[in-house]
C-alpha cells in the first residue's frame, strides 16, 4: 500500500481523536506543557506546535476557558473545559462510542 | 535562554499582531519548563546543542507562527497547492507585491501616457499584476512541495540576534547621527551659493553648460531643506529625550511620508527638470534626473515599510521580555 496514503489517512484519523483527547484531559485544569505530558503519559504523543495553537482554537470556539496565573514563580496560562465544552465532550464521546460499536460490528461481520 | 529568546523573537515576527504578545508569553511559559525538566533529568545545565535540538523539534518559527493564524485557509485547485501553514505568508507577500506594483503603475503610467498618447491599455495595466500573481504563486507552490526539505532544515543556532530598541538620549551613536545629519543639511544649504561644494572644479564650467533648471526647482529645493531641518530637529529632541519613543516614531514616519510625497510630486514634473537649446542634452539630463528621483522614491518607500515593520516587531519583543 502507498505509504503516503496511509500517512495521510492516519493524520485524518488522529486529528479528530486529538481534539477529543484534549477536551477529555482538560476536565482537569492544565497548562500547555503539563497537558502535553499528561497526554503523552496516556500514550498520546502530540507535537507542541500542534497542541498549543489547538488550545487557542478550542478556546475561541468557547469549549475551553483559560486564565493566566502564577505557579512556581512563573506566569502560566491554565486551560480547563468550559460549560459548553463539557456538553460538547459528552456529545462527542457518545458519537465516538456509537462509531466504535458500529466499527466493531462491521469488523466482526467481515472477520478482519 | 538567549537561544530561546531569539527563537521567540523569530516566531513573533510571523505572528498576527492581535494576540502576538500573549502567544509569545504562552510559548515561553510552555517551553521553559520543558527545558528545565530536561536539565533536571540530566542533572546538569543544557548545552547549546541540546537547546538547539529541542527548539528544532519544536518547529520552524514560520510554521509554528502560521499555526496560530485564525483562519486555516489554503489554495487548492483540485489538490491542495498551498497549505494553511504557508498560506498567510503567501497572501501577505502577494498583497505586498501587488500594492507596490500598483503604486509604481499609478506613478509611471500617467507619465508614459503623457509622452505617448494611447500607450496605456487595459492589457498593459493588467499584465504586470498577473505576472506578479503568477510568479508569487508558483514560488509558494514550489515551497509547499519542498516544505519538509526546506523549512524543516533550519538551524536555531543561526537565528538573528536579539533586537534591542534604539537607545534614546545622548548616546555616542545618536550624537554621531546628529552631527552627520547637521553637516549634510548645512552642505546642501550652502551648495546653491557655492556650487563648488557639489561639483568641485567642475563648478567653474557651470555658466557654460547649456542647460537650465526648471523654475519649480526652487520650491522643491526649499521643501527638501525644510524636511531636512525638521529631521534634524527631531534628532535633537531624541538626544535630549524631549519626546516619548512612540511620538518620535510617529514623527519620523510623518517626515518619511512627506519625503516620499515630494519625490512623487517630482516624478510628475518629468520631462521638465531641465531645458536646453539642444534636445538631446535635455533628454539625457531629464532621464538622469528621472532615474535619480525613482531611486529616491524607492528608497523612501522602503524606509517607510521598514519603519512600520520595525515598530511592530519591537513591540512584541519588548512585551515578551516584560512577561519573562
Amino acid at each position: 500500500m502507498n505509504e503516503n496514503a496511509f500517512e495521510n489517512l492516519k493524520l485524518e484519523l488522529r486529528r479528530g481523536c486529538l481534539v477529543l483527547a484534549v477536551l477529555a484531559q482538560l476536565r482537569v485544569e492544565h497548562y500547555g506543557y503539563t497537558l502535553r505530558k499528561a497526554l503523552a503519559d496516556d500514550g498520546l504523543e502530540i507535537e507542541e506546535s500542534t497542541l498549543y495553537p489547538l488550545l487557542r482554537r478550542l478556546e475561541t470556539q468557547g469549549l475551553l476557558t483559560s486564565e493566566w496565573r502564577e505557579e512556581e514563580k512563573r506566569n502560566k496560562r491554565f486551560y480547563r473545559l468550559s460549560k459548553d465544552g463539557k456538553l460538547v465532550l459528552k456529545q462527542l464521546l457518545d458519537e465516538w462510542r456509537t462509531m466504535g460499536a458500529s466499527l466493531n460490528r462491521i469488523l466482526r461481520e467481515s472477520k478482519v | 535562554m538567549n537561544l530561546l529568546n531569539r527563537y521567540l523573537q523569530e516566531v513573533s515576527k510571523y505572528l498576527p499582531k492581535a494576540g502576538r504578545e500573549d502567544i509569545v508569553a504562552e510559548l515561553r511559559a510552555n517551553i521553559t519548563p520543558q527545558l528545565e525538566d530536561k536539565e533536571e533529568e540530566l542533572g546538569r545545565p543544557l548545552t547549546d546543542d541540546e537547546v538547539v535540538a529541542m527548539l528544532q523539534h519544536h518547529g520552524n518559527p514560520m510554521i509554528v507562527a502560521g499555526r496560530y493564524r485564525p483562519h486555516n485557509l489554503g489554495l487548492a485547485f483540485g489538490v491542495q497547492l498551498i497549505g494553511p501553514e504557508l498560506f498567510p505568508f503567501y497572501r501577505m507577500i502577494l498583497l505586498l507585491n501587488l500594492c507596490i506594483t500598483l503604486v509604481i503603475l499609478a506613478v509611471v503610467l500617467p507619465i508614459v501616457g503623457k509622452q505617448v498618447p494611447g500607450a496605456i491599455t487595459l492589457g498593459r495595466f493588467l499584465t504586470p499584476l498577473l505576472m506578479q500573481f503568477a510568479a508569487v504563486t508558483v514560488i509558494f507552490i514550489a515551497l509547499e512541495k519542498g516544505k519538509d526539505h526546506v523549512l524543516n532544515r533550519w538551524d536555531p543556532g543561526k537565528l538573528p540576534p536579539l533586537k534591542t530598541p534604539p537607545e534614546d538620549g545622548p548616546s555616542a551613536r545618536n550624537i554621531f547621527n546628529f552631527v552627520v545629519a547637521a553637516v549634510g543639511t548645512l552642505w546642501l544649504a550652502l551648495t546653491p551659493r557655492w556650487p563648488y561644494l557639489l561639483l568641485g572644479p567642475g563648478a567653474l564650467y557651470l555658466p557654460a553648460i547649456p542647460v537650465k533648471l526648471m523654475a519649480e526647482w526652487v520650491w522643491f529645493y526649499w521643501a527638501i531643506m525644510a524636511l531636512l531641518c525638521l529631521q534634524l530637529a527631531l534628532q535633537f529632541t531624541n538626544l535630549l529625550r524631549l519626546l516619548t519613543r512612540r511620538a518620535a516614531d510617529v514623527s519620523d514616519l510623518i517626515l518619511k511620508c512627506a519625503g516620499l510625497a515630494i519625490g512623487i510630486l517630482l516624478l510628475f514634473k518629468f520631462p521638465n527638470y531641465v531645458t536646453s537649446p539642444y534636445p538631446d542634452v535635455a533628454a539625457w539630463a531629464n532621464l538622469s534626473f528621472l532615474i535619480c528621483v525613482i531611486v529616491g522614491v524607492a528608497i523612501g518607500l522602503f524606509g517607510i515599510v521598514r519603519r512600520l515593520m520595525r515598530g511592530f516587531s519591537m513591540d512584541a519583543t519588548a512585551s515578551a521580555a516584560r512577561r519573562a
